[in-house]
């Protein structure tokens, strides 16, 4: 699943770290997820898109 | 919990539960030396897996604290490591019918914490190298 999580961060100019943070999650499972490595939980999806204040569909993309 | 605080409980538990085994593995073999052969010697020999326990104890604590992805990513190592026990016990089951020396059932237990540990460190390299 490709996802935009990168852009998002960037763009706030957050490292890695300061996302995990946010995320309560630790740096390895946000680069996890930035580099499609890993599709998080649900729950944790939720949390991304809580925080970037966007629906989950922009920022996940099954196709 | 933040994963530094995590990390951080599970060596101190990790590492706390280590030196209670080696105290105990001292202290069995300092008890049992003199006895002799008895069903209790033998208990106080076997006493040290009781603490070993403690370091089971850990490791199930630290999963429960640690996110998915890192949980995930450790037990996909740790099934590595078995398989790669499983593997090499099985081998050796059948070199031991060839004649090669029989081993002690800890060398199983080298087998697998040096495998998880290899498995570890290759995957985390391999990662950080993408």
């Amino acid at each position: 699943m490709k996802n935009i999580v990168r852009d998002l961060r960037t763009e706030r100019e957050w490292s890695q770290a300061q996302l995990a943070d946010l995320l309560e999650v630790s740096r390895q499972t946000v680069n996890a997820i930035e580099t499609g490595r890993y599709d998080p939980s649900l729950p944790l999806a939720f949390a991304i898109a809580k925080l970037f204040q966007l629906p989950i569909e922009k920022i996940f993309d099954a196709s | 919990m933040r994963e530094k605080q995590a990390i951080s409980l599970y060596y101190r538990e990790l590492f706390g539960a280590l030196l209670i085994y080696i105290l105990a593995l001292y202290a069995s073999n300092f008890i049992a030396e003199p006895m002799p052969v008895s069903t209790l010697r033998n208990l106080i020999i076997a006493s040290p897996s009781i603490p070993a326990l403690l370091m089971i104890w850990a490791i199930i604590r630290h999963f429960q604290r640690i996110d998915e992805y890192v949980r995930k990513w450790a037990l996909e190592n740790m099934g590595m490591a078995a398989a790669v026990t499983a593997g090499f016990s099985l081998t050796y089951g059948f070199m031991e019918s060839a004649g090669y020396p029989r081993l002690s059932m800890f060398v199983t237990w080298s087998v697998l914490l040096g495998s998880w540990f290899v498995a570890t460190c290759l995957r985390r390299w391999i990662e950080r190298s993408q």
